[in-house]
């Protein structure tokens, strides 16, 4: 017998909606799968960086030690020349204003203006340079000093010194000139022949002066218009004074460590030193990279470039990659008290004057 | 037919002839299965000091509870600072051992004095965790003698490497079983 009810209900059949539904389902489900996977094979390797899940603690930071007050900034860029060079080392100025740079393997020349006057190719990579009254030239390489003339033509190669010499500065006297030797942690006192006369900062005498410390080959030295030589112990943070004689001048010695504008940041600063015509000093740091005028007994006055300034940036301060980091700026001054400030990452000079 | 002396049949030489296939097939297939597990084992993962960004991210990523990745201390470029820019906060209140002054949040870097003005830093490795805080404060002032690197002794070699993929400068490849580190003052010693 067949059951005719109508209005009974059939169990077993499966309800009209459901069946609509199930392929638009299944399709739906089939095609966020394929997405995921074509998200997840392309996106895989080539996804931005995750970041560190530690705590702030473990973070570095400079603290905001690395921005300056702008009321502290005196001087302004006014012009900026550009240098051929992948790696420029040194800067030095003559009488004549005409500006010396060294670098990569060469000597270039430039006028005031920035205007490029002439460069001599060398036979080895040079470090430092300094311009004597007369015009000469002295470039200093890893274990020599050579002289070129007013033209470039060379002069002298003084003879070669030990193996673990590192020449790092070069600086001239009235009829001195004072080589640092970062390796030996000493200064020589040369004469204009290339002989050597006595040795600065080495620690002997009566009144010895305290230890070079020169963790990495920044080690720079001046001389003054009083015919004292400015030494920096970039380990100590501190600008010491010598006769040429050799004598330290205790009293005269400045500097402290610190991240504070006023004094000398990380564990070796200043990196370069040049002074101003009243023998005020002019400093370089790197790490926080900043310029700065200290008067001639060691009272910070005025900032002369920022970090900013300079390039800069929290990225490139925190950098650990050596091709990434900024490399260490020189200093030098021309007759008119501007500030020469070579960037070998900007591959320039920078030119900085007081502002009005 | 009768098989003439000294001839072989054709049935022989299809069968010496699948003899000498099979054993060339067999020799080469054991061969190439052999290089490539040699291969594997040769290598081995490490970071490349001079492409390392001190990111932190291999102190979290390594599936080891504590990261195989600990600080290295390259000595012959340090420059034994009484200032340690790796060891002391930038601006610390005093040049002392005090935990207040130390960078490293887990004190992982020792200091001992030597000589005036110089003192040695060596890393505690078991505290070591690998952040690179001090790696960071040590090449931002100073000569970088302080790197990261993968501990061998601790590192499970996983064929996919976590914190190569979690690496955002790709400093982290496989290198030579035999030379597995890649100390930063190589340059220096050779």
């Amino acid at each position: 017998m067949t059951d005719t009810n109508q209005n009974s209900p059939n169990l077993n059949a499966p309800s009209g909606p459901s069946l609509t539904y199930v392929p638009w389902l299944v399709g739906t489900l089939l095609a966020v799968t394929v997405v995921a996977g074509v998200i997840a094979l392309l996106g895989g390797d080539n996804a931005p960086p995750r970041e560190n899940r530690l705590a702030p603690r473990f973070d570095y930071s400079l603290g905001g030690w690395d921005k300056i007050d702008p009321e502290l900034i005196a001087y302004e860029q006014m012009a900026f020349y550009p240098v051929e060079m992948r790696e420029a080392r040194g800067v030095a100025v003559g009488l004549d204003d005409t500006i010396c740079v060294v670098g990569d393997r060469a000597l270039a020349t430039f006028s005031a203006d920035g205007t490029p006057l002439g460069r001599i190719e060398l036979d080895d990579a040079p470090r430092c340079v300094a311009v004597d009254r007369d015009g000469t030239r002295y470039v200093g390489f890893k274990d020599r000093v050579a002289a070129f003339n007013a033209d470039g033509q060379p002069k002298a190669v003084w003879e070669p010194l030990d193996a673990r010499t590192i020449l790092t500065s070069i600086a001239v006297g009235d009829g001195d000139v004072f080589v640092a030797d970062a390796g030996n942690r000493r200064v020589l006192r040369y004469d204009a022949s290339g002989k050597i006369q006595n040795e600065l900062a080495t620690g002997g005498g009566r009144n010895p002066a305290p230890p070079l410390v020169i963790p990495s080959p920044h080690f720079d030295v001046a001389v003054g218009t009083d015919g004292l030589v400015r030494v920096v112990n970039p380990g100590s943070h501190r600008i010491t004074f010598f006769t040429p004689e050799g004598l330290y001048e205790s009293p005269l010695t400045w500097g402290e460590p610190g991240m504070q504008i006023e004094r000398f940041c990380g564990c070796c600063n200043p990196v370069a030193i040049a002074l101003l015509g009243d023998n005020r000093v002019v400093t370089a740091e790197k790490g926080v990279p900043r310029v700065k005028v200290y008067s001639a007994d060691g009272r910070f006055e005025c900032v002369v470039a920022s970090p900013e300034a300079l390039g800069a940036t929290d990225v490139t301060m925190g950098e650990t990659r050596p091709e990434f980091k900024l490399l260490t700026v020189d200093l030098a001054i021309d007759r008119d008290g501007r500030i020469l400030v070579l960037d070998p990452s900007a591959r320039c000079v920078r030119v900085f004057t007081k502002k009005e | 037919m009768a098989k003439q002396p000294g001839k072989i049949d054709r049935r022989e030489f299809v069968e010496n002839g699948l003899r000498v296939v099979g054993a060339l097939g067999l020799t080469g297939a054991a061969a190439f299965l052999a290089g490539r597990v040699g291969a594997a084992d040769d290598m081995v993962w490490q970071i490349d000091p001079h492409k390392c960004v001190a990111c932190g991210n291999c102190a979290t990523h390594c599936v080891l509870d504590k990261s195989a990745v600990v600080c290295k201390h390259a000595y012959k470029m340090c420059g034994y600072c009484d200032l340690c820019t790796g060891y002391f906060e930038p601006e610390a209140a005093t040049l002392t051992t005090g935990a207040e002054n130390q960078l490293c949040p887990t004190g992982a870097i020792i200091r001992k004095f030597i000589e005036e003005p110089y003192y040695e830093y060596s890393i505690d490795e078991p505290l070591c965790i690998g952040c690179g805080k001090c790696v960071k404060g040590c090449t931002a002032f100073g000569n970088g003698s302080l790197y990261l690197q993968i501990d061998h002794d601790r590192c499970k070699n996983c064929n996919e490497c976590a914190i190569a993929i979690a690496c955002p400068s790709e400093a982290i490849s496989r290198v030579p079983a035999a030379t597995p580190y890649l100390p930063k003052d190589r340059d220096l010693t050779s």
